[in-house]
């Protein structure tokens, strides 16, 4: 069963995905913000790593710069998950080493395409 | 000798082109050309004005080499009346008649351009190796001289020149023509007035006052009486005036009797002799002659016909003689012949008085055109015209070109003021004369048919009318009146208006001229000193010759205090000096400049300035620049502020939008993954609730979307990714994307693409979303119907290529009303549109910034009940020359 770490601030949302990816047969681990997030991906290994880009603490960008730059994490896949249209999000999220990105709000057949490509990427089921 | 000839222009140009002229140069050249007008006008002869022709074209339009060759009429030769910039000229060459340049306009009549003079043209002993004009000079119609314009430099006279050379020699011709004509009515004058003179001298009698005193003689001798008196009659004053007295006891010559006072008084009442046996008991004798001892008196009047001319009177000093039958008789005889020698002295008098005026004022014509302001000329021209006829009265009109009218401007003593009044062409007397050019004479205006309906009040009996032409073109007319019925116009009344009328016809030109350009200088003028813009004038070391009010309010210093100091050190700043003098040094160099910086006013506060610097060229030599100066502090403060705001605006924008999504994010997302659990735990019964909630959720989300889109674009923060795609490929993946659409409303897609569309340099994702736009309307918009969706590439060889989508459907369409509105942002055709058909209302303001964004435009066409189609054109290459929204 493919590991997720969902990385996201807003309570809601991170229930309404995590509970969603569940269902579709994910093991989905959370963390609430970017600190968290580092500290958790650095501590286990996931498969892929859904990161929100407006976080608390330490944003989505620096969190993923910080795991490019850990031998340990350097090639887990990260898809960032970025504001509708905000214009340079989703280049500075590609700039900052993600692997994807998705817009919100999300779309579960097409990041749930993203996530399947970038398992099979890495040889995974 | 080389002509020397300053640069009057700044570039060089080809001969014959016509050439813009900025307004001040044509104002200036053309005071230049009025300036030598007036110049020949006041010249007193040929020379003169030769000489006035090249000094003025020399001095006031800086030609280097002139000459004026004139023709004398008894040999034939050229003669050298006046040259400027050929020093050794000798005085009044003369040149056979010959062939050379200066000898074609004499023999065509018509001017001649030598762009390139070749040494064997030489003919005038110049060595000329430039260009050469040459004009004639014509007099009514014939050529009488040439002008003769040369130039060191091949190609150095343009169409312009040819133009005021061409203005020049007709000046010329009209003044040479002019003094020729007054030259000759002079001489006549002056031979008519010594004709008069000999005639005087050789028959001495015919002198009034001698012939008086002779006749009074001779009477005395005749009648033997001791002395006597003769008076003649004041037809004026209807007075007798003792002209001549003798051995009455005084001299009683200058003595005025009304008629009926004293005893040649009362014979010049009653037209019959009168014997007064003893004066001193007579009760009718006058005052003025109570001091005299006479006795008898014997008084007659002197008649022609039975006109009265004078009187006569004899007196006895002796008491012892008395005045009888024989002496009355003897007056009676004598009495008629005095009348007729007195009549035609007086006739002969008056003839030479006539004479007398004639050349005064012919003498004084000149005067006419020194006067430059038109409203006394007016006057005094109707006053010399009625002087010079010797006629009651007259008018004076001048002609209104755009109108073709005639306008009277000056009347005097025709019974009532007509200045003002307007006749067409062929109306009434002036208007006559003004349609045909020839002068007309009326002898008896009451009863000619003719008459304008102006002047039905009028009682005036004969009309002499003349046009005032210069060549064949009207400048006004002149007419002049009889109110007496006894007086005729003849021949020489008409000779002298002939003379008159063209020399009114040019000083009125003239005065017109010099009012025009007195109106444009106040024009212009008046345009810089009420100027809101501040404006100064500088000569080329920068320091200030004038500036406006303006320029005194925005930097606080008064005009006065100011000329003559450098502009730049006054009003800049440490800072800025550098860039106000550079300012100043480029318009002097190189041209005009316009920029925005920061002045110093005189209390050293800063103003923010626009900055606009124009050089002042004057005959193609730089003599300074001009300064405009726009107060621009507030416009800055404003666009801060709308800067300030829209930027406030695109932040709350972008918050709003995020802080909205969020919460929809969870409704949506929440909705979607209840709707999956409801199937499975069994309440499908709930899904269609559930899909509406989620249906409502992205509505809600699309607007929000469009919503911050928009107000990015308006805030230019919308960026253009730009990028080379085949258009064929984005138009199938457009066509699959909106597939569902189109069969939701069981459509068809009608595809049409050209064959080779080729590649598009441009913003992919936004010529996408514009064509999805356009194709999800026209699905909305259309059930069973037809949706159209063409591509073609408009060629244009220049590489400009275009590409233009076509986006049709078959359904509601729209009428004008609503078409005009439909590129707003949330309109929709109406409210119940809306209701019906869903959509934002955004996606077509959407629409139409994103395709001008990229360069293009989308119009639409529409057929109320008939459908729509959009048309989308947009450049093939998309040129970023910066990044949009920066």
């Amino acid at each position: 069963m493919p590991k997720i770490l969902l990385v996201e601030d807003n309570e809601m949302n991170r229930d309404m995905l995590s509970r969603r990816l569940a269902r579709k047969g994910f093991e989905v681990a959370i963390a609430v913000d970017g600190r968290q997030g580092v500290e958790m991906a650095q501590a286990a290994a996931y498969d892929v790593i859904l990161m929100d880009m407006s976080l608390p603490e330490i944003d989505g960008w620096d969190a993923t710069r910080q795991l490019r730059a850990a031998p340990s994490t350097r090639s887990v896949p990260i898809i960032a998950l970025t504001a509708h249209a905000m214009s340079g999000d989703r280049e500075k999220a590609i700039e900052a080493g993600c692997d994807d990105y998705d817009t919100k709000p999300i779309e579960l057949e097409r990041l749930l395409g993203k996530i399947e490509g970038l398992l099979g990427r890495n040889g995974k089921p | 000798m080389t002509a020397r000839r300053a640069p009057r222009t700044a570039k060089p140009r080809a001969a014959g082109q016509p050439r813009r002229k900025p307004a001040d140069e044509v104002a200036r050249r053309l005071a230049a050309l009025l300036k030598l007008s007036v110049e020949i006008g006041a010249a007193p002869d040929e020379a003169a004005i030769c000489r006035s022709v090249v000094q003025g074209l020399h001095e006031g339009l800086g030609y280097g080499f002139l000459g004026i060759f004139l023709v004398d009429e008894r040999t034939g030769d050229r003669v050298l009346e006046a040259s400027v910039g050929w020093p050794d000229a000798p005085p009044r060459l003369r040149l056979p008649p010959g062939r050379g340049l200066s000898e074609l306009p004499l023999q065509s009549g018509r001017l001649h351009y030598t762009p390139r003079v070749s040494g064997k043209a030489r003919y005038v002993p110049t060595p000329n190796r430039g260009s050469e004009v040459d004009v004639p000079i014509g007099v009514n119609g014939r050529t009488v001289g040439v002008l003769v314009v040369e130039s060191g430099k091949p190609d150095d006279f343009d169409h312009d020149d040819l133009e005021i050379l061409t203005a020049a020699a007709n000046q010329a011709g009209l003044a040479l023509a002019r003094a020729r004509l007054l030259g000759a009515e002079r001489r006549r004058a002056d031979e008519h007035k010594a004709l008069l003179d000999t005639m005087a001298d050789l028959t001495a009698e015919l002198e009034l006052a001698p012939l008086l005193q002779a006749t009074l003689r001779r009477a005395v001798t005749l009648l033997g009486v001791t002395g006597g008196e003769l008076a003649i009659f004041d037809e004026a004053k209807r007075e007798l005036v003792v002209v001549a007295s003798h051995n009455i006891g005084k001299d009683s010559t200058g003595t005025r009797l009304p008629l009926g006072e004293g005893a040649m008084g009362t014979v010049a009442e009653t037209h019959e002799p009168l014997l007064i046996p003893e004066y001193a008991e007579w009760l009718g004798r006058s005052g003025k002659y109570a001091d005299i001892t006479v006795h008898s008196v014997m008084v007659a009047p002197l008649l022609v016909g039975s006109r009265l001319v004078g009187a006569f009177a004899a007196v006895h000093a002796d008491p012892e003689r008395k005045f009888g039958p024989d002496d009355l008789r003897l007056l009676n005889m004598f009495a008629p012949q005095a009348a007729v020698a007195i009549a035609r002295a007086r006739l002969l008098e008056a003839e030479r008085q006539r004479a007398n005026e004639q050349k005064a004022l012919l003498d004084t014509m000149a005067d006419l055109s020194g006067e430059l302001e038109l409203s006394k000329l007016l006057q005094a021209v109707l006053r010399r015209a009625i002087t010079l006829l010797g006629v009651t009265g007259g008018e004076l009109a001048i002609y209104d070109e755009a109108a073709q009218e005639l306008e009277v401007v000056a009347s005097l003593n025709i019974g009532q003021d007509s200045t003002g009044t307007r006749m067409k062409l062929g109306e009434g007397a002036m208007g006559r004369v003004a349609q045909t050019h020839e002068p007309l004479i009326i002898p008896n205006y009451q009863e000619w048919a003719g008459r304008s309906q102006h002047y039905t009040w009028s009682t005036i009996q004969m009309v002499m009318a003349a046009p005032l032409l210069i060549g064949h073109r009207l400048v006004g007319a002149i007419a002049s009146v009889h109110s007496d019925p006894t007086r005729q116009f003849g021949p020489d009344d008409l000779r002298l208006l002939n003379i008159f009328a063209p020399q009114a016809a040019v000083a009125i030109e003239n005065a017109r001229l010099y009012t025009a350009a007195q109106r444009q200088k106040q024009y212009f003028e008046d345009l810089v000193h009420n100027n809101p813009v501040a404006i100064v004038v500088l000569d080329r070391d920068h320091h200030i010759i004038t500036c406006n009010p303006a320029f005194e309010s925005l930097f606080g210093y008064p005009q006065a205090g100011i000329v003559g100091r450098d502009l730049d050190e006054l009003i800049s700043t440490d800072a800025t000096r550098a860039e106000a003098v550079g300012y100043t040094q480029h318009v002097l160099e190189q041209g005009p400049v316009h920029g925005i910086g920061r002045r110093r006013r005189r209390d050293d506060t800063l103003v923010d300035v626009e900055i606009l610097g124009v050089p002042v060229v004057v005959d193609g030599e730089l003599v300074g620049l001009m300064g405009l100066y726009h107060d621009i502090s507030e416009l800055l403060r404003a666009r801060q502020d709308a800067e300030a705001a829209s930027k406030a605006k695109s932040q709350f924008l972008a918050h709003m939008s995020h802080e909205l999504r969020t919460p929809l994010n969870a409704i949506i997302g929440y909705s979607e993954m209840v709707e999956e659990q409801v199937e499975e735990i069994g309440h499908g019964e709930l899904a269609p609730d559930l899909r509406k909630i989620r249906a409502a959720g992205r509505h809600l989300l699309t607007l929000i979307n469009d919503i911050l889109d928009l107000s990015k674009i308006e805030a230019g923060k919308l960026e253009l990714l730009v990028e080379s795609f085949d258009v064929r490929e984005m138009v199938d993946e457009v066509a699959s994307t909106v597939h569902p659409l189109v069969e939701k409303n069981a459509n068809r897609l009608d595809l049409r693409c050209a064959a080779q569309l080729g590649e598009m340099r441009s913003d992919l994702v936004k010529v996408r979303q514009t064509l999805l736009n356009l194709l999800s309307n026209a699905c909305k918009f259309t059930d069973h119907g037809t949706v159209t969706l063409a591509a073609d590439r408009e060629r244009n060889g220049g590489g400009g290529d275009w590409l233009v989508f076509r986006v049709g459907d078959s359904g509601i369409g729209m009428t004008p009303e609503q078409m005009a509105k439909l590129f707003e942002a949330f309109t929709q055709a109406d409210a119940s549109t809306s209701r019906k058909y869903g959509g934002t209302g955004l996606g077509l303001a959407i629409t139409r910034r994103f395709c001008r964004m990229m360069g293009g435009d989308v119009q639409v066409a529409s057929d109320p009940g008939k459908g729509s189609t959009f048309t989308v054109r947009l450049p093939a290459t998309l040129e970023v020359a910066a990044p949009a929204g920066h």
